[in-house]
């Protein structure tokens, strides 16, 4: 029988894991509702994400926490000149045709980053480096508790502006029903710009809290969690928040019980493992419906 | 003069031909040499993807069958001595074998979900590889795999390029065979409206499932042959960027062309390579990747449809009339 406290690591540690999957997933689901598009170099602003922060702190040492920000406003700019200049022409072309061109970007971002901050792994020392809470057996990083607390706030803020403000309640309309947005006169143009924007900050969001907890990072540490969030949006129902939640999190601990229990190399294969299974008795995914 | 389209084509595949027969004696540099034989084997590999895309399906991690079929190639020239030039074409099959088990979970499938199956599975083919295969394979470590032909021969090197040559144009005409008959059309059937395709009494499970299978193969020929000219094979044939190339390529020639896949292998190559020759490393790829977005959003039939769309663009022009709206 495997130890109680290992058990209690391996789900706190995925759960940590999973905080990164939802906001990648989150922001993937918005964009997917909203635009109906497949983004797989979505991962790539994650990255970029984690550069700029980077940067920052190492030139500035401002709190990482804070950069956050910095990060999130900065890639809501980059992602709606990537929605304006690359996916706008070809909306509507297919689904396929969005992924080939995802993977120009991908091209573009992962060597347009290696260009400016070389191509080796590195990494950066969070403020509260060695501080540890005592729980139970446990003694759970600082770092990773601050993390979780940020997802939280982060997601719940999106739930208040998706369902409080004008704008976000448009945004649910254009995902809903895209003609009839527009026969009601909502922008759904801007809404795509919007969604796209806020879908990178996510991302953003996830490249801090990924460099801040204190893992290495490439300019081609993207693509993998890119395709994981697909998977977990796949599975937890395309355009479904809470779905994109709960995937997050059963990805994060499946993850972490992999690489404890059958080796390091099995943390990326066993995502695409469950994935397939699913898709074998459920070719809609979990809580799918036909829908695109 | 007047040369009609058919001619036209037949005349540009001729010179190809014909260009491709001479160039080893064009200059006795081997590295070009080698440049070719591995351009060559990328238009097998991107043709194999192409293929495939022709019934609909797009797949993210063709790296798969074309490492497996150079895996079990090299596995199985090994262990038995047969010269690689056979076991190629058992080392596909295993590919193909592979390939149709996982068509079968992907056969049902939305169009994009199967790009995120096959490019997890991609991904599952590498650990294993690299963990339970460990001692058949040599885990990250790799093996040594038999030469197409020993080094001990004089002008081998022309010998391989030859062969690979052959086999290259052996399986063009055997792609251009099947896209024009009632398999290509049911592909091609499937790929328009499924629906239409069911209502006409073709079952799209099966075709696709065939298609999945010879384009499984033909990858894993590529790979076996990329192998055994290499001499050496390591996991990192499944990376994620050789299964992003066949898509880069057939897309910058033209989806679901016979063609494309050719043209668009040597356009990328000589870009690619004359780069190289520049100096430029990570700006390549940006480069590569701007002409690929570029090529997708004002040429969405790839380079092959530049001709027809610069002859429209300038009898456009001297009919004066006002250009029309170029997409809806």
């Amino acid at each position: 029988m495997v130890d109680i406290g290992i058990l209690l690591q391996i789900l706190f540690w995925g759960i940590y894991a999973g905080c990164i999957y939802i906001l990648l997933a989150t922001g993937l689901n918005l964009i997917f509702g909203v635009m109906k598009i497949v983004n797989f170099a979505h991962g790539e602003f994650l990255m970029i994400g984690a550069y700029i922060t980077a940067t920052i702190f190492l030139i500035s040492g401002i709190n990482p926490y804070v950069i956050i920000l910095l990060a999130m406003l900065a890639l809501i700019g980059i992602g709606a000149v990537v929605e304006r200049l690359c996916f706008r022409p070809i909306l509507g072309t297919g689904k396929l045709n969005e992924i080939f061109l995802s993977i120009g970007l991908i091209y573009i971002f992962q060597n347009g980053a290696a260009m400016v901050w070389g191509d080796e792994w590195q990494s950066v020392k969070s403020p509260y480096e060695g501080i540890a809470v005592p729980f139970g057996p446990l003694n759970l990083p600082l770092d990773y508790i601050i993390i979780m607390v940020l997802t939280a706030a982060i997601l719940a803020l999106l739930f208040l502006f998706l369902q409080k403000t004008r704008i976000g309640r448009e945004m649910r309309a254009t995902s809903q029903n895209r003609k009839g947005a527009m026969l009601v006169g909502i922008n759904v143009e801007r809404m795509d710009v919007l969604s796209f924007g806020i879908g990178c900050a996510l991302a953003a969001a996830a490249g801090t809290l990924w460099v801040v907890s204190g893992q290495v990072f490439n300019p081609y540490m993207g693509s993998i969690p890119a395709v994981k969030a697909f998977a977990i949006i796949i599975l937890g129902g395309l355009g479904s928040i809470p779905g994109a939640i709960i995937g997050g999190l059963l990805y994060g601990i499946a993850e972490n019980a992999a690489a404890y229990f059958l080796g390091g190399v099995w943390k990326d294969a066993i995502s695409f493992i469950i994935l397939i299974v699913v898709l074998v008795f459920r070719p809609t995914g979990l809580f799918g419906e036909s829908g695109e | 003069m007047n040369i009609t389209r058919d001619q036209g084509t037949k005349i540009i595949t001729i010179l190809t031909v014909a260009v491709a027969i001479v160039a080893p004696f064009l200059s006795d540099n081997l590295y070009l040499l080698n440049l070719l034989s591995l351009m060559l084997i990328c238009i097998i590999f991107a043709s194999a993807w192409n293929l495939l895309a022709y019934s609909g399906q797009g797949s993210l991690g063709h790296a798969a069958f074309f490492g497996i079929g150079a895996y079990a190639s090299t596995l199985i020239a090994t262990a038995s001595g047969i010269t690689p030039y056979i076991t190629i074409f058992f080392g596909a099959g295993v590919a193909a074998l592979i390939g149709i088990l996982i068509g079968l979970t992907c056969v049902r499938l939305k169009e994009w979900f199967l790009a995120m199956v096959t490019f997890g599975f991609a991904i599952i083919v590498q650990t294993l590889t690299v963990s339970i295969l460990a001692p058949m394979t040599g885990g990250w470590d790799g093996i040594s795999s038999p030469r197409l032909l020993s080094p001990s021969i004089p002008g081998y090197q022309f010998i391989e390029y030859y062969s690979i040559l052959l086999i290259t144009i052996a399986t063009i005409i055997v792609i251009w065979y099947i896209m024009r008959s009632r398999l290509g059309l049911a592909f091609s059937a499937i790929r328009e409206n499924e629906l239409e395709a069911r209502a006409s009494g073709i079952d799209p499970v099966r075709y696709r499932l065939a298609a999945f299978g010879m384009s499984a193969y033909i990858a894993g020929v590529a790979g076996a042959l990329q192998i055994h000219h290499i001499g050496y094979i390591t996991p990192e044939i499944y990376s994620v960027d050789l299964s992003f190339w066949p898509v880069t390529y057939v897309i910058f020639g033209g989806l679901g062309t016979l063609a494309g896949p050719i043209v668009g292998t040597i356009a990328l190559t000589i870009i690619w390579d004359g780069l190289k020759m520049a100096g430029i490393t990570f700006a390549r790829y940006v480069i590569v990747g701007i002409l690929l977005i570029l090529v997708i959003i004002f040429l969405p039939k790839g380079l092959v449809s530049l001709p027809d769309r610069l002859k429209e663009w300038w009898e456009g022009r001297n009919d004066a009339s006002p250009p029309e709206a170029g997409r809806r």
